[in-house]
């Protein structure tokens, strides 16, 4: 019995000879990014000077947090098989909500709460929608896509709502663009934020409970997950990180805008998928998508800082966005060609 | 797509010359990274002869055939094509060498009609150039009748069953006038009405001189077509043997490498009381009638019945996989239906016919397929215990005897059969009062059944109630205490351990009664 264990081993155990550590870096879902981010990083060191200052870097950070704090969000709704298109009409409009509260002199604290739950409740219409109504999560938010941009427009018919002068907007200011010694706050806050998210993907049932629907609902639910009111979570959660996000979006405009941001929708899917996060779900996780959204960070500041024209960024991030995600594709393929030849010899 | 027609005088020549040697093998080796898939293995395919390619899971009989249909170039060694050395290059210069071959994984069109998918790629054609829609159709109904398959050209692929869409596919393969057929594991999605059809048919077509290479685990089978066997073991011939003159317990032997004392292992388990009580289950929306059954502790209970006869739909509703009516009870207390979670609750264990479809996270790790059974015993306020899950899934990959390089690797790495201890392995650990698996051991190893037949006696005698579903006549019989026999959505009869014989039960599973003499023999010559 053991004998031919041993000798099922010789082929079944062909994952392993790849141990060192660079090996190890290489199998990973985002090591292309990881190794582009680098390429481009050192690239831009080179060639602009400016590039490896540490303001600049902070500036990157900083323009990137709204990103990658919906990315997070965004990054839990892939992994469970689906995807929120209606994250950023959802920022725009919990950031209206933010914008008229501070506007109406209420205090800062109990603003962002209720611009927060605001984010959150949206999520649930989407989760309610997706998980209760069985109507796909495409149809639903592309549906609330559209109707969370046009309330951000009706709620103040259709004016940016400027907090600038307000009570409530000093503190939020202090938060988001203050900082602690040499670092923004809000790097912290985006650290910390990451630790959380990664923590609950590998340390909890529920992140286990959110793999285990995206690699096979049907076998997650014969297993005892509930999975409709997991994938509702997932989605206010979605909705939740949105409201973060306009909290973060409003005290770096100093003011609430009633336009969806055109590129945001684009740039936080992008930076899940170059993460390395399947859109097939099941795979991936928040460290790619850090990644991700450094990566795509770092290219726009790289154009910045070369004068190219803004015009030309949506270009780059779209082409780099489908480029990334055939070559995680392509990586797939051979990986799944490995295996087929020698796992389907039966 | 251009095959060679082989006019009726080359094939009666074929017919004439029994013994034509279609391909030879010679010392064909085929490597993957990491693996040598084939080292050394001769074959030789003739007209006029089934040929079984047998072996375990990974001993190389896919990579062989894939050799042979052009999907993969050997390293080393030579292929002998009509007394010719020559290469096969691609899928397509096998048809148009005449070599055909149906595996598990369907290729048709889904969108198209049955007859737009036999003649796919070479539709005839009006004078004008378009499609003969009027020679369709009845092409397409010869080729249909040809195999005995009752389904309308006109159907939509999409819309039929599983195996229905498998015999389209044998319809496909047959009207292109292949000289060679290779079958890769292509009975393990029909029933057995349709195997037996479709062994009737490669009698037929043996008779008619052509050549074919049945790949498969299934032993009646083997015995009641093939002529030749050769058996592969970890990418080596073990040896060519004519058949029937070679026993079964031999091929076996051949196949595993080691004698496997008794297959089934049967063990007698004294019942313990009723920990299961059914009440007139129904599907409602099935095909499932009123259905009532007991079982106790220790006993192993098979359902035996054709595809669609509702034993499977039994298994869903028990399991709670699909919402269902009547009662049932686990140790007297009544659980309800349609929910798994509360089936799980309520102590019984449900594994689902599809492996694929219903059971494994195919892009997830060996201990992560584990531990999605175990989420309650693992954490405690929606913490995981990572140290504890990995301690439990250790124990369980050396308990189940999981061959795997690792905890962390991909499920997709495993064989069948060890994927499906995975799955077993994950209920049988949440010690589940009542087990209720629907074909256990679909499409997996012989080596791997046998362990399977251990670990379910296992679990009877730590006081299962074990209820287990199954096309596979000869494992029902092997280990089970009594069968219950579906026929049209009711249970039409019930066999003990000792009176059961696979004659009567296809009788009942078959013809719907014990008096009607008219059942199908898979291992029978054709009536």
């Amino acid at each position: 019995m053991t004998v031919t264990h041993l000798e099922k081993r010789d082929t079944v155990g062909r994952h392993s000879p790849r141990s060192s550590v660079i090996g190890r870096i290489f199998q990973n879902r985002y090591a292309g990014a990881l190794i582009s981010l680098v390429l481009v990083g050192a690239f831009l060191a080179v060639t602009q000077p400016v590039f490896l200052t540490w303001p600049n870097l902070m500036n990157i950070v900083k323009s990137n947090s709204v990103v990658f704090i919906l990315a997070l969000g965004a990054t839990y709704v892939v992994i469970s098989g689906a995807v929120d298109l209606s994250v950023a009409s959802a920022t725009a409009a919990s950031a209206m909500v933010l914008g008229l509260l501070l506007l109406a002199g209420m205090p800062a604290p109990l603003a962002v709460v209720v611009a927060v739950l605001f984010g959150a409740l949206l999520g649930a219409i989407n989760g309610t929608l997706v998980s209760y109504f069985k109507i796909s999560f495409f149809v639903v938010t592309l549906g609330t896509l559209s109707v969370f941009q046009s309330f951000a427009l009706i709620v103040n018919d259709g004016a940016s709502v400027s907090v600038f002068s307000t009570a409530g907007f000093k503190p939020i200011n202090a938060f988001v663009n203050g900082s602690l010694g040499p670092f923004p706050k809000i790097l912290v806050f985006d650290l910390v934020l990451l630790l959380l998210a990664g923590g609950i993907l590998r340390y909890t049932a529920f992140g286990r409970a959110l793999y285990a629907i995206g690699a096979n609902p049907e076998a997650a639910r014969l297993n005892g997950i509930d999975v409709r009111k997991v994938m509702l979570a997932v989605f206010i959660i979605a909705g939740l990180m949105a409201g973060l996000g306009s909290v973060v979006q409003v005290g770096r405009l100093t003011s609430a805008s009633a336009e969806v941001d055109p590129t945001l929708l684009l740039t936080v899917l992008a930076a899940v998928l170059i993460g390395g996060t399947a859109f097939t779900g099941g795979e991936g996780g928040v460290f790619g998508t850090m990644i991700g959204v450094l990566f795509l960070g770092v290219i726009q500041n790289g154009l910045t800082l070369s004068g190219v024209s803004s015009f030309w960024q949506g270009m780059v991030s779209g082409l780099i966005l489908i480029m990334a995600v055939w070559l995680g594709g392509l990586r797939q393929l051979l990986r799944r060609r490995r295996l087929s030849d020698t796992s389907k010899q039966h | 797509m251009t095959v060679v027609m082989l006019d009726p005088g080359s094939r009666a020549e074929a017919l004439r010359d029994r013994s034509a040697v279609i391909v030879q093998l010679e010392g064909i080796s085929k490597s993957f990274p990491g693996v040598r898939a084939l080292g050394n293995v001769d074959l030789t395919i003739r007209a006029g002869e089934v040929h079984a390619l047998t072996g375990e899971n990974g001993s190389g009989k896919s990579t062989l055939s894939r050799v042979i249909a052009g999907l993969i170039q050997p390293d080393t060694g030579k292929i002998i094509i009509d007394g010719r050395e020559s290469v096969v290059e691609s899928p397509a210069h096998a048809l148009d060498l005449g070599f055909v071959m149906i595996s598990q994984e369907l290729t048709l069109a889904p969108t198209l009609t049955v007859a737009e998918n036999i003649f796919l790629g070479r539709l005839p054609r009006t004078r004008l150039g378009l499609v003969d829609w009027a020679r369709l159709e009845v092409d397409a109904t010869k080729a249909l009748s040809r195999l005995g398959v009752h389904v309308s050209p006109h159907a939509i692929v999409s819309e039929l069953s599983v195996e229905l869409r498998q015999e389209v596919e044998i319809a496909r393969a047959l009207s292109s006038n292949a000289r060679l057929l290779i079958l890769d594991e292509a009975t393990s999605s029909l029933s057995e009405a349709a195997t037996a059809r479709l062994l009737n048919l490669v009698r037929q077509e043996r008779d008619a001189g052509m050549a074919i290479l049945m790949i498969t685990h299934r032993m009646p089978e083997i015995y009641a077509v093939a002529s030749v066997a050769t058996v592969l073991r970890d990418g080596r011939l073990i040896a060519t043997v004519p058949l029937p003159e070679t026993g079964e317990a031999d091929l076996v032997r051949l196949m595993v490498g080691r004698e496997i004392s008794d297959f089934y292992g049967k063990r007698e388990i004294p019942a313990g009381e009723k920990v299961l009580e059914v009440r007139d289950l129904c599907s409602p929306l099935g095909i499932l009638k009123p259905t009532s059954l007991d079982v106790r502790r220790g006993e192993i209970v098979g359902v035996a019945g054709l595809v669609g006869s509702g034993k499977s739909e039994f298994g869903m509703v028990l399991g709670g996989a699909i919402p269902g009516t009547g009662s049932v009870k686990v140790d007297g207390r009544p659980v309800r239906l349609g929910d798994p979670r509360r089936t799980i609750g309520a102590g019984i264990g449900y594994v689902p016919d599809d492996r694929k479809a219903s059971a494994l996270l195919l892009v997830r790790s060996v201990a992560e397929n584990f531990s999605l059974a175990w989420a309650d015993r693992l954490s405690r306020a929606g913490i995981l215990n990572t140290r504890l899950e990995r301690s439990e899934v250790g124990d369980a990959i050396k308990r189940y005897r999981v061959a795997t390089a690792s905890a962390g690797a991909s499920i997709a790495t495993l064989s069948g059969g060890n994927q499906q201890k995975v799955i077993l392995g994950r209920t049988f650990r949440r010690k589940p009062d009542v087990l209720v698996l629907s074909e256990p051991t679909r499409g997996i190893d012989v080596g791997a059944k046998s362990e399977i037949y251990r670990m379910l006696q296992d679990a009877a005698q730590d006081g299962a109630a074990v209820i287990v579903i199954s096309s596979e006549l000869p494992e029902l019989l092997g280990i089970c205490d009594r069968i219950l026999v579906f026929f049209e959505g009711a249970v039409l009869a019930e066999f003990d351990r000792g009176e059961a014989t696979e004659e009567a039960i296809a009788q009942v599973a078959v013809a719907g009664s014990r008096r009607q003499p008219q059942a199908k023999d898979l291992s029978g010559e054709p009536q």
